[in-house]
């Protein structure tokens, strides 16, 4: 719990055309090389993605038992896994660490962005405990509380997408630790459906981050900055 | 004072030979094996040739007042006659019969099982199991030994909460619910008579006329069932014995020798 | 011989199956039935030996009822025909359930639909299909039911062929 508490933040936010997705990435040293051009989103299947908090060495078990688990009803039935199963499946996995002697619990929470035939488009949160919970709104990490608060205040329903992107920045940029918002600090992914109906798992390049923070208005022109 | 200590020799008899060297280490016991390069088969052979109950004809039936069930009592190992005197007919609980057909041992065997797991649901659920739960039961015990050499071709016949209730259950782990089986090489005979005799309003004296003359008439014609036709009657209280009547009597009963009238005498011959 | 046959039509889909229960040359039973309530827009048809048939059908009618209870939601009729075919084809290498398996469902998105499983796990989504006697030479049901009566015509274009042929050659 402390390990999240801690971690870079991450918020997600339901919209009414797609799931959005903001990590804050904690740069915590200017050497450190950012070899993977993600560190906090990750695809899970076709139409599932999802953003960490916590201690990377757990959620990358996690995650790869997610995408296990994935395949597998694929494997078995054909067709994708319904979002909710898939987190059920698992926060049954954290439980059970919960429970039996001599094991350490991972100290990992989750928000899952996805989108299933039953229940169209999905945000669910999950805690190291195996809680886990569908929502509007969710933020999990450094200051999630005060994030949760803000999103609370400004999250009306049928947000579009746009808005939502929108949103998620101010919200991130206020509650971050860090005084301006740029682009090496963060990453922003969006599940939504494409025209023809697939379902397309998208992240935002830097550069379009970078547009898109001063067109949100939360950092000044990336040529001021330098 | 003398003990007799005669009770502690052993009466086994000593194998091998007794002399000095072997003495206290006596050989164990063997017999020969048979003079065969293929002992599996062999010993499927044998089996198969000391399988008693085989041939058989068992029935049941439901009609109006509860259920009808009978058998023979012939036990057969391949030609011989082993036995005339087999319960084919196997008291499960006071409300519920099996029929055997098949391997003799292997129904014996699973019956008392069921009957056993029976009477446990009976105290565990302080009622009587269905005719429907305890087949199939059975069923899926026979299910799970499939296609390991089980031999068992039975009905459960029985009076529930429901009413009457029969089922056919065999080794290949089949289960029909019905109203008129019968199992066994004289079945086909035993179907014949059945089916042209029955009635669902039939009174209990007439049903187990019926299932007499069924199982009277396969015994007649299959070489492999005869002996006793028993048949019993299960009713909302419980089955009851109706009748057990020796086939070779029942013949002269359904077919009473008649004194055919002696166009001669055979008279002395006289005056030899 | 057993007979299941079924086939899918505007916006339904049938599934049909005889009532014999049949040992060898003993006709034990003339009033089984071999159809099977999955759920509430699922039917599954089997035939084949009569114990596995019931064991292999309830097995999947008890999983797609698990499923349904677990997740509240219902498994579509694809979702359903491929699990089954799964089970079907991991039993085939250990103890193998000599079933055929047809199964009709009618789903919000898809419409009705019909799936063909034989007792080797193959699977085919089909508008028509038979088992038993049916299919065998004398295709009876396969006649009956190819409504625009391909077989048929197919053989009838090639007699012709053949007599129109010579003249012109």
């Amino acid at each position: 719990m402390e390990a999240i508490g801690n971690a870079g933040s991450a918020i997600g936010i339901l919209a009414k055309d797609g799931v959005v997705l903001v990590g804050e990435k904690k740069v915590t040293s200017k050497l450190l090389q950012t070899s993977t051009s993600t560190e906090k989103m990750y695809k899970i299947d076709d139409h599932v993605a999802c953003a960490v908090a916590g201690i990377m060495s757990d959620a990358n078990i996690l995650i790869n038992t997610a995408r296990v688990q994935a395949q597998r009803y694929t494997f078995a039935y054909q067709e994708p896994m319904p979002v909710e199963q898939l987190v059920q499946s698992l926060c049954d996995t954290k439980q059970g660490y919960t429970q039996f002697g001599g094991l350490r619990p991972f100290g990992v929470s989750f928000l899952f962005a996805g989108w299933d035939k039953n229940y169209r488009f999905q945000l669910y949160m999950s805690d190291p405990s195996g809680n886990y919970g569908g929502w509007k709104a969710a933020a999990i990490g450094a200051n999630n509380q005060a994030a949760q608060s803000m999103l609370k205040q400004d999250y009306k329903d049928d947000i579009t997408r746009e808005e939502a992107v929108k949103l998620v920045l101010k919200v991130l940029s206020k509650t971050m630790d860090s005084t301006s918002l740029t682009s090496e600090k963060l990453e922003l992914a969006e599940v939504f459906l494409l025209p023809s109906g697939k379902v397309k798992y998208q992240i935002c390049s830097p550069e379009s981050l970078s547009k898109l923070l001063v067109k949100v208005g939360v950092t000044q022109p990336a040529t001021e900055t330098a | 004072m003398k003990l007799d200590l005669s009770g502690l020799e052993s009466t086994v008899p000593h194998f091998g030979t007794s002399d000095g060297l072997s003495h206290g280490f006596p050989t164990a016991p063997s017999f020969d094996l048979p003079i065969t390069g293929d002992f599996d088969g062999f010993q499927k052979e044998a089996i198969q040739m000391v399988k008693p109950a085989k041939g058989t004809t068992t029935l049941a039936f439901i009609f109006k007042e509860g259920v009808m069930v009978a058998a023979d009592s012939r036990a057969s190992m391949g030609g011989y006659i082993s036995s005339q005197s087999v319960k084919k007919i196997i008291e499960i609980n006071p409300h519920m019969l099996g029929t055997m057909a098949g391997g003799a041992a292997d129904c014996q065997f699973w019956h008392r099982n069921l009957g056993i797991k029976c009477r446990l649901h009976e105290l565990a659920n302080k009622r009587r199991i269905s005719v429907t739960g305890a087949s199939k039961l059975l069923a899926n015990i026979l299910y799970s030994y499939r296609g390991m050499g089980l031999s068992v071709g039975t009905m459960i016949a029985g009076w529930d909460e429901t009413g009457p209730g029969l089922y056919y259950v065999d080794s290949e782990g089949g289960r029909l619910k019905g109203t008129r089986f019968s199992v066994g090489s004289g079945s086909p005979y035993a179907y014949g008579v059945l089916d042209s005799g029955y009635r669902f309003d039939m009174s209990v004296e007439e049903a187990a006329e019926l299932a007499r003359r069924a199982i009277y008439h396969a015994t007649f014609r299959d070489g492999a069932s005869g002996g006793v036709a028993s048949v019993y009657h299960v009713g909302p209280t419980g089955w009851t014995k109706m009748s057990g009547d020796d086939v070779g009597e029942l013949h002269y009963k359904y077919y009473p020798v008649t004194p055919s009238t002696v166009e001669q005498e055979m008279g002395e011959v006289s005056g030899a | 011989m057993e007979c299941v046959f079924g086939l899918v039509g505007n916006g339904f889909s049938i599934l049909v199956a005889d009532t014999s229960a049949v040992h060898s040359i003993l006709v034990h039973k003339s009033n089984e039935d071999k159809i099977m309530v999955l759920d509430s827009h699922k039917l599954i048809a089997a035939s084949g030996e009569s114990g596995d048939r019931v064991q292999f059908t309830e097995f999947i009618q008890k999983n797609v009822s698990l499923y349904q209870f677990r997740n509240g939601i219902p498994l579509t009729t694809a979702a359903a025909a491929n699990f089954t075919r799964g089970e079907l084809a991991t039993a085939l290498r250990k103890s193998p359930y000599m079933v055929n398996i047809l199964m009709a469902g009618f789903d919000k998105e898809t419409g009705p639909s019909l799936y063909y499983l034989d007792y080797i796990a193959t699977l085919h989504k089909v508008d028509k299909a038979a088992f038993g006697l049916v299919v065998a030479p004398p295709n009876f049901v396969i006649k009956i039911v190819d409504k625009d009566g391909a077989r048929e015509h197919a053989w009838r274009e090639t007699v012709k062929h053949e007599t129109t042929a010579p003249p012109s050659a």
